[in-house]
């Protein structure tokens, strides 16, 4: 596509010129100083130059005397950070919802956590934090004391009638539907759904704060607790801020055997998904067949990493463990019967008259949709936006690595799905092109505990989409800040908007094509 | 006045009560069995050899457990439908011929009478009724919604289900049920051969009546959590189970009557009930097979699937399947007898 050409710096220097302070180079592509409500006009022009403008994440600092936003974009080739600061006396900044809807969640958890009130985007109680938490109280600010934190119950306030005739339906925190605990309050006229209210934070956790006060070696681990499934990704994206902080390259072999861990993860990952969501359309057949197909996946993890679930293979400068040359004949032959059996379950999800039933034309998101609300990955890709991270800013040795990048175009549930079932066999062909051309050389680098002064921006395809994590360090050996925003609180958006309309029987099979994940998202 | 015994002995024991519960527990652990197998699963394992007492075990222990009322549900109907369900559906299969006559045979008659079928179909609707009466009066929204699910899925497939039904008493001439399946003794020629496109829109529609997969929309458990059964907890909860266990049972029980030649078969040796009973199991069994067959492969409808496919689909083609039967039977048939 032409698009791939913009530059996109360049295009806001020519529009902006001078009221803006432009630094290439920094923060990935570059940063953006732009003060006194200019983020808009940078946004708008980035939206004009670029339909793939969309928005990463909102990190909010604790700068001291002010707070710091910082908006993080992509476009289709860069990655852009906007940086603007509010006093925090008056954390006052207009919002950018009305110029890309995507930012709603991002902003209303910097209200929680900071206290930055967005003017436009005001929030009805707390967002990820408990309603027992108190008002004034911003846990990310650098002042607050945990033990002077009092929590009492929510005052009662007084909700306005109701419309007899439609009926609430709540489905969580505890729902068979959902593995993990996440409100959705569905409002249904008859079977049709005309309203989702969702309340996120049942699993918060406040992992960000943590990490704040742990060493980086810790905190590789504490990330990895984010997420159960994608652990290991957590883990590589934030060794990998930590290792653009500190200026180093890590050793070839490292990459590769980085790249073993993300992919079986992605595997595992994906074989899940295909499986649960066989579990919400009643088909229970299939979700024992991808099941029984996915243990194998996880014998490797632990192969390969030593560990079942959390594999604790990263660390920063390479990785923990090597593998062995007499593992790599058992990686094959287990891919390679997981390969035998990809053509039966691609003609079940492609053919299975009663699954297209309940699979196509639900949930259908369209391309301009995605595009508005920033989704990432699967679901982005099932839309027809082709965005992949490991294409677009390749980080290890991806960029060494033959694969293709699965896009379909209808955007709804089953070609999420389908995008998912074409990547299991990517993933088996990645895992197996790095087995065969592993470098020979150290698998990690020695690299002191402290790191400098520094901040960095990192951004990696995780099995759910595009996660991105934002690392300050401040010369100690503990992080400054770290931001976490996990591709299911991307994607969540998209489904309290292909909901509407559709009937109750939808929402399980249109929710899980997301493949969300709840821990993630509250972190 | 042994006669008087010998019926409360038939109503009591053998087939009546105690055969019926145990043929349905067995079917019950043929059903999950199978299942398991198709899934690569094991299943029921611990209780019993290869966990055959399972769905006892189950029953019994539900049984033992709290018995929790909602405050807002409605008491009455609350308690006692889950009870009046099942019992309707117990006194409907006393019609079904099991050993020779039916439960009800008495002396040497072979029991009910000519239009038992149209009152068995209509017990079963009523026993629907009571589970969705059931799942109402516990006012939570899953069951309320589970519950006007099954309203809508019976009464629409009970249309296509009663047409269907009278294709095999047209053949045999006759309403009563016990002359059905007679009819077919007497010709060795079950009506499967004789009106086989019949047999299968019986079959599935039988597989919505019984809200089996791809039907099973009101017991999805990812949209209504336990649907009508929601609220239900202890023994009440154990008797809404083995009602819709007695259920299936019943479909298929009524699809051998119908179609597969009922109890009868041949006879080698000794009293010919024995024999009666077996194949009646045997063709119980076949058909729990074919139908759990079908709920593994498929995945769920979703409701307004499920309503469009009954009344644009099974409809207008059971009301085809009378007609041609109808016009078989006068012209056709006579020829090949």
């Amino acid at each position: 596509m032409s698009n791939n050409k913009i530059d996109i710096l360049n295009v806001v220097e020519s529009k902006l010129g001078s009221k803006v302070q432009i630094q290439p180079g920094h923060l990935s592509t570059g940063s953006i100083i732009a003060n006194n409500g200019l983020h808009r006009e940078v946004l708008k022009a980035m939206i004009e130059a670029d339909e793939k403008t969309g928005i990463i994440a909102i990190s909010g600092l604790d700068l001291g005397e002010n707070l710091g936003v910082y908006y993080h974009f992509r476009t289709s080739n860069a990655l852009v950070t906007i940086k603007t600061e509010v006093p925090k006396t008056n954390p006052i900044i207009q919002t950018i919802i009305d110029l890309h809807p995507g930012a709603a969640f991002h902003e209303l958890e910097v209200t929680d956590l900071l206290g930055v009130i967005f003017e436009g985007n005001k929030p009805e109680g707390h967002f990820v934090l408990s309603e027992y938490w108190p008002q004034g109280v911003y846990p990310l600010r650098k002042d607050v004391k945990a033990n002077e934190i009092k929590l009492s119950p929510p005052q009662e306030t007084n909700k306005p009638a109701e419309d007899p005739r439609q009926v609430k339906i709540i489905i969580g925190p505890q729902h068979p539907a959902l593995l993990e605990p996440e409100k959705f309050s569905v409002t249904v006229d008859g079977e049709t759904v005309t309203k989702v209210e969702p309340r996120i934070g049942y699993v918060h956790r406040g992992i960000e704060k943590a990490s704040e006060s742990r060493t980086y070696l810790q905190d590789v681990y504490l990330v990895e607790r984010i997420c159960g499934i994608c652990n290991s990704i957590h883990a590589a994206a934030f060794v990998e801020a930590v290792e653009k902080i500190i200026k180093v390259d890590i050793p070839p072999r490292a990459k590769y055997l980085r790249i073993v861990a993300l992919e079986l993860n992605r595997l595992h990952s994906h074989l899940l998904t295909l499986g649960h969501a066989g579990l919400e359309i009643g088909y229970e057949t299939l979700f024992q067949y991808f099941w029984r197909d996915r243990e194998p996946i996880m014998d490797l993890i632990e192969l390969t990493s030593g560990n079942r679930v959390y594999s604790s293979l990263m660390a920063v400068g390479g990785v923990r463990r090597d593998i062995r040359a007499e593992d790599i004949p058992k990686i094959k032959s287990v891919l390679k019967t997981l390969r035998g059996q990809l053509p039966f379950y691609r003609q079940i999800y492609t053919d299975e008259p009663t699954l297209r039933l309940r699979m196509k034309d639900v949930g259908v998101l369209s391309r301009k949709d995605a595009l508005a609300l920033s989704v990432v990955g699967p679901v982005a890709r099932g839309s027809g936006v082709d965005i992949d991270v490991r294409k677009d800013e390749p980080y290890e040795a991806y960029a060494e690595i033959p694969f293709k990048e699965i896009v379909y175009k209808d955007g709804d549930t089953w070609s999420r799905m389908n995008v998912r079932m074409d990547e299991v066999e990517e993933s088996i062909n990645i895992i197996e092109y790095v087995v065969d051309h592993l470098p020979s050389g150290p698998i990690r680098l020695n690299l002191p505990r402290s790191v400098p002064a520094g901040e960095a921006v990192n951004r990696v395809e995780a099995p759910r989409g595009e996660l991105f994590y934002y690392v300050k360090a401040n010369g100690t050996d503990k992080p400054d800040r770290v931001k976490v925003r996990t591709p299911t609180f991307a994607n969540l958006p998209s489904f309290l908007k292909t909901a509407i309309g559709e009937s109750i029987a939808d929402v399980p099979a249109n929710f899980v094509s997301l493949d969300p994940c709840f821990s993630c998202t509250d972190r | 006045m042994i006669d008087y015994l010998l019926l409360i002995f038939r109503i009591l024991v053998f087939p009546g009560f105690t055969f019926i519960l145990l043929l349905t527990l067995f079917c019950d652990w043929i059903e999950r069995k199978i299942e398991a197998r198709i899934q690569n699963r094991v299943g029921p394992m611990v209780a019993g050899p290869a966990g055959i007492l399972q769905p006892l075990a189950d029953f019994i222990k539900l049984l033992t457990k709290e018995d929790i009322e909602p405050r807002e549900a409605k008491k009455l109907v609350f308690r006692y439908a889950p009870l009046a369900a099942f019992a309707i559906m117990m006194f409907a299969f006393c019609f079904i011929p099991i050993d020779g006559g039916s439960v009800l045979s008495f002396g040497s008659t072979v029991g009910g009478f000519n239009g038992d079928l149209i009152i068995i179909l209509a017990f079963a609707t009523i026993a629907n009724f009571l589970l969705f009466l059931a799942g109402w009066a516990s006012c939570n929204p899953y069951g309320t919604i589970g519950s006007a699910r099954v309203l809508t899925q019976f009464l629409g497939y009970d249309i296509p289900l009663f047409l269907l039904a009278l294709t095999p008493a047209f053949i045999a001439g006759s309403l009563q049920i016990a002359n059905i399946a007679s009819a077919q003794a007497t010709t060795f020629l079950p009506f499967i051969f004789l009106a086989p496109w019949a047999f299968v829109m019986f079959v599935i529609t039988m597989q919505a009546e019984l809200e089996k997969d791809p039907f099973d929309v009101p017991h999805s458990e990812s949209e209504l959590v336990g649907g009508l059964e929601t609220e239900y907890t202890g023994a009440k909860l154990a008797f809404l189970h083995l009602t819709r266990d007695v259920q299936i049972v019943f479909g298929s029980a009524l699809v051998v009557e119908l179609f597969l030649g009922g109890p009868y078969g041949p006879v080698f040796f000794g009293p010919s009930w024995i024999w009666y009973s077996l194949w009646f199991v045997l063709k119980v069994i076949g058909v729990v097979l074919i139908s759990e067959y079908i709920t593994t492969v498929v995945a769920r409808f979703r409701i307004d699937q499920v309503l469009s496919g009954n009344w644009r689909i099974l409809l207008p083609a059971s009301l085809i399947s009378l007609i041609l039967t109808v016009a078989l039977v006068t012209w056709v048939y006579p020829l090949l007898v």
